[in-house]
């Protein structure tokens, strides 16, 4: 692949004290991916954005944002990223202008013009609420100042710590929109983290797993959920002569009966055939759900937290 | 640099706090004149009239002036107190807000950053400082009225000629901004510390404190470290008011309270500088 690498971190590594919350993380963003950064709580995840953003220093290891060193060319490695860490906390006494004012201050070098700000509030729907204090602010508010303080100074790549914890299903919803909308639309890169499976699935084209610090895969969310879906989980009725005819055919792999429902290996290609040959010896279909062993293996290590 | 001092001198002025220490100046000095005006008269003209016994002293001695130079005195304790309000609260605020995370991920330096809150730190202190002077040197004028300074020096008496005051007080009120530089410098390097501000001003006053006693105790052992702490300097504003003024003397004092700010803030410089940002 010849895609203009925007982020990318060398053996990246954090310990405090004797423990290691982050150990040789090697990731890479392409431009134009949304990638999901997955991992439990406690994974590591924040304190590897934090590195990102120059808030905390690596103990080893390196920062690439599009080309520069973050620890030796800060200003040009941080001009065109924007971003939000855990929670978006702002100046509470001012009003929601004045805080983007400062913000976008700081990264343009100069006061972002009023047309821009109100642009950017309009964005996220803040724009009637410009100039209350950001202290009368709901949590689900400062979510979307945080955006449109991010959106402010056009960056190229934001990155995005949790960016639905706290919200309601709306919340989420409307944030994961957003994000669809700001790759799409905008063309920016998106690294967010999350430690919803789901979530990434829905949102991102590229990711990878964090536990315990170390990274555990890295790809395309293609390539990591979907192609490995062998494994499929069948709800049908009835069980017995599904077996039966599940025996029978040559792409399906050690069809069992378990209590979740009948578990075969089977191809993602090769599915649509099955479930035809399943409807044509009158087996009532409910579900065919492939069974991922990235999930599989993503709950087992979030359920040991 | 400019931009970014603009909007730290905004975030300051927009805070509650800073006009802590300007309320705090505008309710004391006018109480202490009005109790002046009242009761404390009777005292030093009582003093006064065994000098004009001795003397021939005319005009007014019990002025604007003296009550002025009598107000210095909250330089000791008060002010610094005030002051490691708003410089103690530089840093740790940012901190206990969260706010580091929006600004120290923008394409600027924290040297920047840090320059422009310690610029920002100093033009409070300076602020405070000439507040007090135009409210002290005003409304003590107003009230009380001109005339000659009586200043004592130890045991000696001198009379300072209205003709001098203001330069002499301007020099005064100028060598105590560098006394107050030291502690907002100090409270500034206690705030990079720490994420709660707190902390910053107990600190500074402790030290403060502390080290004011040890500087002016007559005791024999603590002769020795007297020259090595910045509080034996920090009443150099006196010297304003020595005739004939010891330009030596306020030429090191400010030199080492000028070394004392400048090491505190490149202390704080080195210790933000390498900080992880947690909060
Ligand atoms: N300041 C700190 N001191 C010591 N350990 C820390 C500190 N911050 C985080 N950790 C540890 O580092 C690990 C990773 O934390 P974090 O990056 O916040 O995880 P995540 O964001 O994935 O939930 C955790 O085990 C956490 O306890
Ligand atoms: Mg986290």
């Amino acid at each position: 692949m010849s895609q203009e690498i925007v982020l990318r971190t060398t053996n990246l590594g954090k310990r405090y004290k004797n423990r290691w919350a982050v150990e040789d993380v090697n990731l890479e963003i392409h431009r134009g991916d949304v990638f999901g950064f997955l991992g439990p709580n406690g994974a590591g995840k924040s304190t590897t954005i934090r590195m990102i953003l120059s808030l905390i220093k690596p103990t080893t290891g390196s920062v690439e944002l599009f080309g520069h060193r973050l620890e030796t060319e800060r200003e040009k490695a941080l001009a065109k990223v924007a971003g939000i860490v855990e929670k978006p906390d702002f100046y509470l006494y001012l009003s929601a202008f004045r805080n983007m004012e400062i913000a976008g201050a700081l990264t343009l070098g100069r006061a972002p013009g009023k047309k821009r700000i109100m642009d950017s509030m309009a964005l996220v729907g803040l724009q009637d609420r410009a100039d209350d204090r950001v202290k009368t602010y709901s949590h689900g508010m400062k979510q979307r100042l945080g955006i449109a303080q991010a959106l402010l100074c056009n960056p190229d790549l934001i990155v995005l710590d949790e960016p639905t914890n706290g919200l309601d299903p709306q919340g989420m919803k409307e944030v994961r929109e957003l994000i669809a909308q700001l790759s799409h639309e905008h063309g920016i890169t998106v690294f967010l983290s999350s430690h919803l499976l789901n979530e990434v699935e829905q949102v991102a084209t590229r990711m990878a797993i964090i536990n315990k610090g170390k990274l555990v895969v890295q790809g395309s969310v293609e390539e990591l959920l979907l192609s490995r879906a062998k494994r499929i989980i069948l709800n049908v009725e009835p069980q017995k002569k599904a077996l039966a005819v599940l025996k029978k055919l040559k792409r399906v792999e050690n069809p069992t009966l378990d209590s979740t429902g009948i578990i075969a290996n089977v191809e993602t290609k090769d599915i649509p055939d099955v479930v035809v040959r399943l409807v044509a010896a009158k087996c009532r279909v409910f579900s065919v759900k492939p069974q991922r062993s990235l999930e599989e293996y993503f709950l087992s290590v979030t359920e040991v937290e | 640099m400019f931009n970014l001092i603009y909007y730290e001198l905004f975030k300051t002025y927009a805070k509650w706090r800073t006009y802590i220490g300007f309320i705090a100046v505008a309710v004391i000095i006018p109480l202490v004149m009005w109790g002046m005006k009242v009761e404390g008269g009777r005292f030093i003209q009582y003093q006064m009239r065994t000098l004009q016994n001795d003397f021939f002293i005319t005009g007014n001695l019990f002025n604007g002036w003296i009550i002025a130079q009598l107000i210095m005195n909250s330089l000791w304790v008060h002010v610094p107190f005030l002051i490691s309000l708003v410089a103690g609260d530089q840093l740790a605020g940012e901190a206990t807000a969260g706010t580091f995370r929006l600004i120290l991920i923008r394409p600027v330096s924290r040297t920047s950053i840090l320059n422009s809150k310690y610029v920002t730190t100093l033009l409070y202190t300076v602020s405070l400082v000439c507040a007090i002077a135009a409210l002290s040197v005003g409304l003590g004028l107003l009230i009380f009225g001109s005339g000659d300074l009586l200043a004592i020096d130890r045991d000696m008496l001198a009379i300072l000629p209205e003709a001098q005051l203001w330069s002499r007080f301007a020099l005064a009120y100028g060598l105590a901004i560098l006394a107050m530089w030291v502690v907002a410098s100090l409270a500034f390097l206690f705030s990079s510390f720490v994420e709660n501000a707190i902390g910053p001003i107990i600190a500074t006053m402790a030290v403060v404190i502390g080290l004011l006693i040890i500087s002016n105790l007559p005791v024999e052992s603590f002769e020795s470290v007297k020259p090595y702490l910045f509080t034996t300097y920090q009443n150099v504003w006196q010297q304003a008011f020595k005739n004939p003024i010891d330009w030596g003397n306020i030429g090191k004092s400010s030199s080492v309270l000028v070394s004392y700010s400048i090491g505190f803030w490149l202390v704080t410089l080195f210790v933000f500088r390498r900080k992880d940002i947690l909060s």
